[in-house]
């Protein structure tokens, strides 16, 4: 945005301003993947405007408390109270800021945050009170805001807390615009990869209903290949009336390819084949018996965030007006702006609170279709997908299936290979056609797929390799991408491993460990768990046992994880105590960073015992919670996080320990059972006596 | 048909009343802190207290409640003053987005105003069928007690 558009936009007052002094920052660049701006472009993350200061918020809020992180870190740098800065989220009309994802939040934006409050206050002390401020970047040791002290590295009141407990914080299904109908789009059951439309429906019957509006043809994109029929009514629950109501008789075109998803990656199979075509780990294991050889399959799994996708559209003038819950806005408005032909200025995405997220809110959909009813009805128009459509029409994490081998010598590991065939993540299918994922599939791979294979241990000869397959069903970012199933798989082979070796678990990663920071986190949740080994033990049926791993996420974060689990004689289990160890570097709020810990943790309990969505014949069939389980509060045991005091530069923690939680409770099971947890989520079958 | 809707008597009107109590809170009265979850009664973001019963307001007909108290998310402050209960969320830091929290809140005031000082196990049967995708669950197990204890202070 041109400066003096900017200048206009926020009625006067200070602004401090960041541009051409970004390249020489000690930390990566807050705006890579974006449209580059040039040097008239400016951050307006802060500004002071009688007598108080505004923090747009240039990263959504999802429940990973950066609102109130970055508001620590612009109280300190100021050095003005709590109260002093009230807190904005932003739209659009900001300069671009890339998508809120990969646990980048602190990491990337508290310094230049930083840098602009420290330069604003610097202007305000030598009394000014007008204009723009350039920024003048010091170093990061000049900053107070990267000190430990005062509010960094307190817990003050999670910003918006109050709204949220007196109900008045507003997310994307909650805005009211005058005149405000209400949308859906509905689809064929079927496969998004395959053709579909309706053919015909009963539109007499429709308008029969109270509230009918309109029926719309035009409903926008399609979801991959799923064309939509729109539905717009005056009141929620004709929505569902009037779907009955119109009878729709679905065209799909085809069956889908793949459709026996368990086959389309089993890795033995594609072994069998010949080799797999992207390497993480390049070391060439020697020799072709091994002393360890295990098979691990995780299946595809949900997001299911409790707040289904929603938007409000509204046309004005030739102008689209978006309100949502979306991890990314400039995408969205990018998206929107090349469907419905607009410059992508007369697009305007005001970003809302999110109601959970997890990597599925990246791409443009009810947004999407929103802004087509809108458009057709000429009013108006808010969409939240139902439960049901969440699971069909979203993207979810891939499933996977694992190949690891190892041979060991003299008590440590020499030879590890790890391969894996699984579906797509970052280059997904719900967002690429065909032909441009073969390219990515030939170039680059998928990185996201590859994510936590490159083992944190020191071994002589270690090889990762994955192939990637497009899927029926989408699969794409989910917490932690590869990094939780990945670090499961791995830090259940090093189980196997120390068990081969007749080692200590927690010795034999230490005996493999050169990072001092990881050896560090995996000591300590060792002494905290009071570990002296996996305590298997039988007490009236009830077999019980203890597991630990660890891993770093992102080259930059480590968590170490001791679980206890109790299995019954049904093979029911349990999950009965975490401990969690944690470093990502300075904490800016220890707090947060625990809840974050916490809730990865009750990701990992998911992921073992019930993350799995339910598929047929290549499309997803599941329509509600009953039939896609998330963790529950009596499934949830005593969690105790302890967090490293470190002045090492901010790192995420958002996706970190879910690298070593699912592999601690796998442990855990293995040393309470004999039986090697390798298909998940477990049945309890396969652990009753 | 009439309602008592936090303390007042409302009226539910005519075209209203097929609705679900959850629309009729959200859309025609603007309350907008239960919120929609899985429609299906699963998931309990959207849970008001009905006559003193956790109640999930998604699957309840909004004629269904004439005649009835309804206490929503809204109507727990007075003048000002947090509910013990959304003050020890707030104490604990319970929210991470926050989105089922309403129903979460609602869920708990109704048993603490049940059982005033509830086991492990009268938590885990009022609790259980509220649905955190987040993980928050060992917080609001704690913020249960802690409002309890608080309330047991502050009756003495």
């Amino acid at each position: 945005m041109r400066r003096r558009a900017f200048l206009a936009a926020t009625g006067g007052g200070l602004i401090a301003l960041i541009g051409a002094g970004m390249a020489a920052w000690n930390q990566v660049p807050v705006i890579p993947k974006r449209p580059e701006p040039d040097a008239d472009a400016a951050f307006g993350w802060i500004v002071h405007r009688d007598g108080r200061f505004v923090l747009t918020l240039p990263r959504v809020e999802m429940g990973q408390g950066i609102a109130t992180a970055l508001k620590q870190v612009a109280c300190t740098e100021l050095g003005v109270a709590w109260q002093a800065i009230a807190l904005q989220l932003h739209d659009t009309s900001s300069p671009p800021v890339k998508a809120t994802v990969g646990s980048e939040s602190v990491a990337l934006f508290a310094e230049p945050l930083a840098q602009a409050c420290s330069s604003l206050r610097d202007a305000l002390e030598a009394g000014r009170l007008e204009g723009p401020v350039a920024v003048s970047t010091r170093p990061l040791s000049a900053l107070r805001a990267f000190r430990a002290g005062g509010l960094i590295g307190a817990s003050p009141e999670l910003a918006q807390g109050r709204d949220i407990v007196t109900g008045a914080a507003l997310y994307a299904a909650d805005v009211v615009r005058p005149g405000l109908l209400h949308g859906r789009v509905l689809r064929a059951p079927a496969s998004p990869e395959v053709g579909s439309r309706a053919s015909t429906w009963n539109r007499s019957e429709a308008e029969k209903i109270p509230g009918f509006v309109a029926v719309v043809e035009d409903c926008g994109s399609a979801n991959g290949q799923a064309k939509g029929l729109g539905i717009v009514a005056s009141r929620p629950a004709a929505l569902d009336q009037i779907a009955e109501a119109l009878a729709i008789e679905w065209t799909v075109d085809s069956l889908p390819e793949q459709a026996d998803i368990a086959r389309a990656i089993d890795i033995d199979t594609a072994l069998s084949k010949g080799k797999l075509g992207n390497r993480v780990m390049d070391g060439a294991p020697e020799g072709t018996s091994f002393d360890i050889s295990m098979r691990v399959d995780i299946p595809f799994a949900a997001h299911a965030q409790i707040e289904p996708r929603a938007a409000v559209a509204e046309w004005k003038h030739g102008r689209l007006m978006i309100w949502s819950g979306t991890q990314d806005a400039f995408y969205v408005r990018d998206a929107l702006a090349d469907v419905f032909g607009l410059d992508p200025g007369a697009v305007t995405v005001q970003t809302m609170r999110i109601g959970g997220a997890f990597g599925g809110k990246v791409l443009c959909r009810a947004e999407m279709e929103a802004a087509a009813l809108a458009q057709a009805v000429g009013a108006p128009v808010k969409v939240q997908w139902t439960r049901a459509q969440e699971f069909a029409f979203g993207y979810h994490r891939p499933p996977s299936s694992h190949r690891l081998r190892l041979k060991l010598s003299g008590g440590r590991i020499t030879d590890w290979d790890h391969q894996q065939m699984s579906s797509h993540i970052l280059f997904t299918s719900a967002g690429l056609p065909v032909w441009m994922q073969a390219a990515t599939d030939l170039v680059v791979g998928d990185p996201g797929v590859a994510r936590g294979m490159r083992i944190p241990y020191w071994v002589d000869r270690a090889r990762a390799a994955y192939d990637t397959i497009r899927l029926p069903v989408h699969s794409g970012p989910w917490r932690g991408l590869g990094a939780g199933p990945n670090g499961l798989v791995v830090e259940s082979a090093m189980d196997e491993a120390a068990r081969t070796a007749g080692a200590d678990p927690l010795a034999f990663r230490l005996d493999h460990i050169r990072d001092p920071r990881l050896a560090e986190v995996l000591r300590r949740v060792g002494e905290t768990a009071n570990w002296q080994g996996t305590a298997a033990a039988e007490h009236n049926g009830i077999r019980t046992g203890r597991g630990i791993a660890c891993g770093i996420y992102k080259e930059n974060s480590y968590a170490a994880v001791v679980a206890d689990v109790a299995v019954e004689t049904t093979g029911h289990i349990r999950v009965t105590r975490l401990w969690c160890t944690h470093d990502c570097g300075l904490v800016i709020n220890p707090d947060q960073v625990r809840a974050q810990c916490e809730g990865n943790l009750v990701w990992s309990i998911g992921m073992l015992l019930s993350d799995a969505l339910q598929i047929e014949a290549g499309r997803i069939t599941a329509e509600n919670f009953h039939e896609n389980p998330i963790p529950r509060l009596t499934e949830v045991p005593p969690i105790i996080v302890e967090l490293i005091a470190s002045d090492m530069p901010p790192s995420g923690a958002g996706e970190t320990a879910i690298v070593a939680g699912p592999g601690a409770i796998a442990n855990a099971i293995r040393a309470a059972t004999g039986v090697r947890p390798a298909r998940f989520p477990l049945q309890a079958e396969v652990f009753a006596t | 048909m009439d309602f008592v809707l936090n303390g007042e008597i409302q009226d539910i009107p005519d075209e209203w009343a097929e609705e679900s109590l959850l629309n009729l809170l959200r859309d025609h009265f603007g309350l907008v802190g239960a919120k929609y979850g899985c429609g299906a009664g699963i998931c309990g973001a959207c849970t008001v207290i009905v006559d003193g019963v956790a109640t999930r307001s998604c699957i309840t007909l909004a004629e269904s409640i004439e005649g009835a108290e309804v206490r929503s998310i809204e109507g727990l402050a007075t003048g000002g003053a947090l509910h013990p209960v959304q003050q020890a969320w707030l104490d604990l830091a319970v929210p991470q987005c926050g989105y089922c929290q309403a129903g979460q809140i609602m869920s708990a005031v109704a048993l603490l105003n049940e059982i005033p000082s509830p086991s492990e196990a009268d938590i885990d049967a009022a609790m259980d069928g509220n649905l955190c995708r987040c993980g928050t669950y060992g917080r609001i197990r704690a913020a249960i007690r802690h409002a309890a204890i608080q309330r047991a202070v502050g009756a003495t």
